[in-house]
């Protein structure tokens, strides 16, 4: 690597440095009001949720969107406002924090009853169903039939009232073979249809056969494409085979382990805690077997870098670091992407914030302590801690003494930066701890659920899906039922009405 | 790749789904309206595959823009559903259908339904949808191809009114192709189209 290079790619960091501080403070403008009556309230996303667990929005994620009160924060909508009428009334604002979320509970329930936006539905029922309190022309959507629609429907070519057997198993050999059945196959399965542990035999037996087609494994398969946003592959920087012209890393074996993981009786939170992986060895069928150590050595970029025992699954590969890492000391975007990709919270859009006390230090000199950039920075950067001794570029390696590179460029105080750190306001030692506590989370459990509800079903969870989309995410986390094994949900799934009511 | 007849067809395709789009939905008639649908596009690979399938017209050769570009691989591949993670930077299906999409979609069925009918005219011995009448194209004719048509392209048997209503278009665009093997063909041409680009055949 030329210095040349580096100064390019650190180049690059501080241009998106400047532009992230510039709308930080844009932001910030709208956040500290110095009139102390418009302040938006960052932990409320998180909040709300602990309050209506059971709302449709909680269903998908922990955290609710700003805009639930709020048009552009700081400003509220018509929802927003009659909360903030009823929040701590009397008291000097601004409100501390803790004094906001202590009140939070009772203001939304003082609400409860009234309909915000007048369309004749209280904003309780349009929190629990999913539609918006504040938005007249959101109502929550209709999905029972009448009785006479209900038999017409059971009497019908597709059973539009319920769950259709034909059409869930036509959808499973479409969704997960790639293919639609033939004539024959479609008879066959008509058969089963009088005995209903016939018909749900079909389903699953369809399953477990094209959860092991190419189509489904293979290269450029369903679960290769499930991973594409979490990997962010470029062919240009590509090592191993097929490398690209500036050949860094190897984003392969983050193909593999992720299929790996989602398949068979292995559990999916390796994703963030595996130390090992996996190579391809065959893409018809599509046949993996595990890699020893010893052969990582002398692959050089086209390997695995990071002693095993300082592995973390997905988020400490050398094709991770390489893309999201490169020269940074404090990887906020490393961490904010394994946030995001893993945990479904982007803190862009100030999801999932959870600040720690007496933070963000600012060990490398960025600002991000000024109050306006503090209000995400106090959950992202003890959120970062844990990757800062772990090598973008060129070393990926895990290096104990990393920050004294960085000493010149960043600063003298970078080398403070602790390696222990906080995430879900946990405290943790290193990353391993880090992503123990991120994949024993429900936000992990509802991110991976989320991925394949949206693939399977075609969408993301309505609020008439919620109470099925529950019981996969909880199902998924509980050890009598799913035990973090994707393909027994993916079993659970297809036979929601979600995924087979036409 | 050379299509005989092509631009002649091409002024009739409209004519075909106006007329025919109605009688692929009539057979839900017995079931009320899904209330809370929730159908998916099949995606232009599956599409293919399907369609590869049951053409038997091997996968890489059903259906190549200019002779050579892949139709759901490489020339539309982001329009009609797919992925493009390294290049392009799509990493997943566009949550919603481009403007381009249904002309996309349209160009790949009439250029399949013209692979397999070109296909059917070179090989009498061993085609699969056109099969010229004995004398002149009439009602049985006519119920033969709505048959092998609705049981290749849907793989399910056309209703009773499903025939009525595509006998009375082949009737009626009889009046443009004329009765000879030629017009024949591009009768079949036009009904596997209509089926091909229906909302059946696309989504699921």
């Amino acid at each position: 690597m030329t210095s040349g290079r580096v100064r390019w790619f650190s180049g690059l960091r501080a241009w998106a440095a400047v532009t992230t501080a510039v709308g930080l403070s844009a932001l910030a403008a709208g956040l500290a009001s110095p009139g102390g009556e418009a302040v938006a309230k960052p932990p409320a996303s998180m909040e709300f949720c602990k309050i209506y667990p059971t709302a449709h929005a909680c269903a998908a994620s922990p955290v609710v969107n700003c805009t639930t009160c709020h048009t552009v924060p700081p400003a509220k909508n018509l929802f927003g406002a009659q909360v903030a009428e009823r929040l701590a009334p009397g008291v000097a604002r601004p409100l501390s924090d803790a004094d906001y979320i202590a009140a939070l509970p009772a203001a939304l329930k003082a609400v409860e009853a009234l309909d915000a936006d007048g369309d004749g539905i209280s904003n309780l029922d349009e929190i629990l169903k999913g539609s918006a309190p504040e938005n007249g022309d959101s109502r929550p959507t209709a999905v029972s039939c009448t009785p006479g629609q209900t038999r017409s429907a059971a009497a019908g070519r597709w059973n539009t009232c319920g769950y259709d057997p034909v059409h869930a198993w036509r959808k499973v050999v479409l969704d997960v073979c790639g293919r639609s059945p033939t004539r024959t196959e479609t008879d066959a399965f008509r058969r089963r249809l009088p005995s209903e542990s016939s018909w749900r035999e079909g389903i699953s037996g369809q399953l477990d056969t094209c959860l092991r087609s190419p189509y489904w494994l293979g290269v450029n398969g369903v679960l290769w494409n499930l991973a594409n946003a979490k990997i962010n592959p470029q062919d240009s920087i590509k090592a191993g085979p097929r490398a690209g012209s500036i050949p860094l890393a190897d984003y392969e074996w983050d193909y593999n382990l992720f299929a790996w993981m989602n398949t068979g009786d292995r559990d999916v939170r390796g994703l963030l805690t595996s130390q090992d992986f996996v190579k391809r060895v065959s893409d018809d069928p599509p046949t993996f077997a595990a890699v020893p150590e010893g052969d990582f050595k002398g692959m050089r970029q086209a390997g695995q870098t990071v002693p095993r025992e300082k592995r973390a699954g997905m988020i400490t590969t050398r094709w991770f670091s390489t893309v999201n890492t490169m020269f940074t000391p404090i990887p906020r975007t490393t961490a904010a992407v394994a946030y995001r990709q893993y945990l479904g919270l982007d803190l862009a859009r100030m999801e999932g914030l959870h600040p720690a006390v007496a933070e963000p230090v600012d060990y490398d000199a960025k600002g991000v302590a000024a109050p306006a950039c503090a209000v995400c920075h106090s959950t992202l950067d003890p959120l970062t801690y844990p990757f800062t001794r772990y090598d973008g570029i060129i070393r990926n390696n895990y290096n104990p003494n990393r920050l004294k590179n960085f000493v010149r460029t960043d600063g003298a105080r970078v080398v403070e930066a602790p390696e222990a750190g906080e995430i879900f306001g946990q405290k943790v030692a290193n990353l391993l701890e880090w992503s123990q506590v991120a994949a024993n989370s429900d936000a992990f459990a509802q991110k991976v659920t989320w991925d394949y509800w949206k693939m399977m079903v075609g969408r993301e969870p309505s609020p008439a899906d919620q109470t099925e989309f529950a019981l996969m995410w909880k199902g998924l986390k509980a050890p009598d039922k799913f035990n973090y094994r994707v393909e027994r949900m993916l079993h659970a799934l297809v036979l929601t009405e979600a995924y087979g009511r036409p | 790749m050379r299509m005989p007849g092509l631009f002649a067809v091409l002024t009739l395709t409209l004519v075909a789904a106006a007329a025919l789009a109605p009688a692929v939905v009539s057979a839900q008639e017995a079931a009320p309206a899904s209330t809370d649908p929730r159908i998916k596009f099949k995606d232009g690979e599956r599409y293919l595959r399907d369609l590869s399938e049951t053409f038997e017209i091997p996968r890489d050769e059903i259906c190549l823009e200019l002779s050579r570009y892949d139709c759901s691989k490489k020339s539309f591949r982001i329009v009609l559903g797919g992925v493009d993670p390294y290049d392009a930077r799509v990493m997943q299906p566009l949550d919603q259908a481009t403007l381009a999409s249904p002309i996309a979609f349209d160009r790949v069925a009439l250029q399949v339904c013209a692979n397999r009918v070109a296909k059917d005219r070179a090989d009498p011995a061993k085609a699969l949808l056109f099969k010229p009448a004995s004398g002149r194209p009439d009602r049985a004719w006519r119920d033969a191809l709505t048959d092998r048509l609705y049981d290749r392209i849907l793989r399910r048997d056309a209703s009773v009114a499903e025939r009525d209503r595509m006998a009375a278009f082949l009737e009626g665009v009889e009046g443009r192709t004329g009765r000879s093997a030629r017009g024949q063909s591009e009768q079949t041409l036009l009904a596997c189209f209509a089926l091909a680009s229906s909302a059946e055949a696309a989504f699921y």
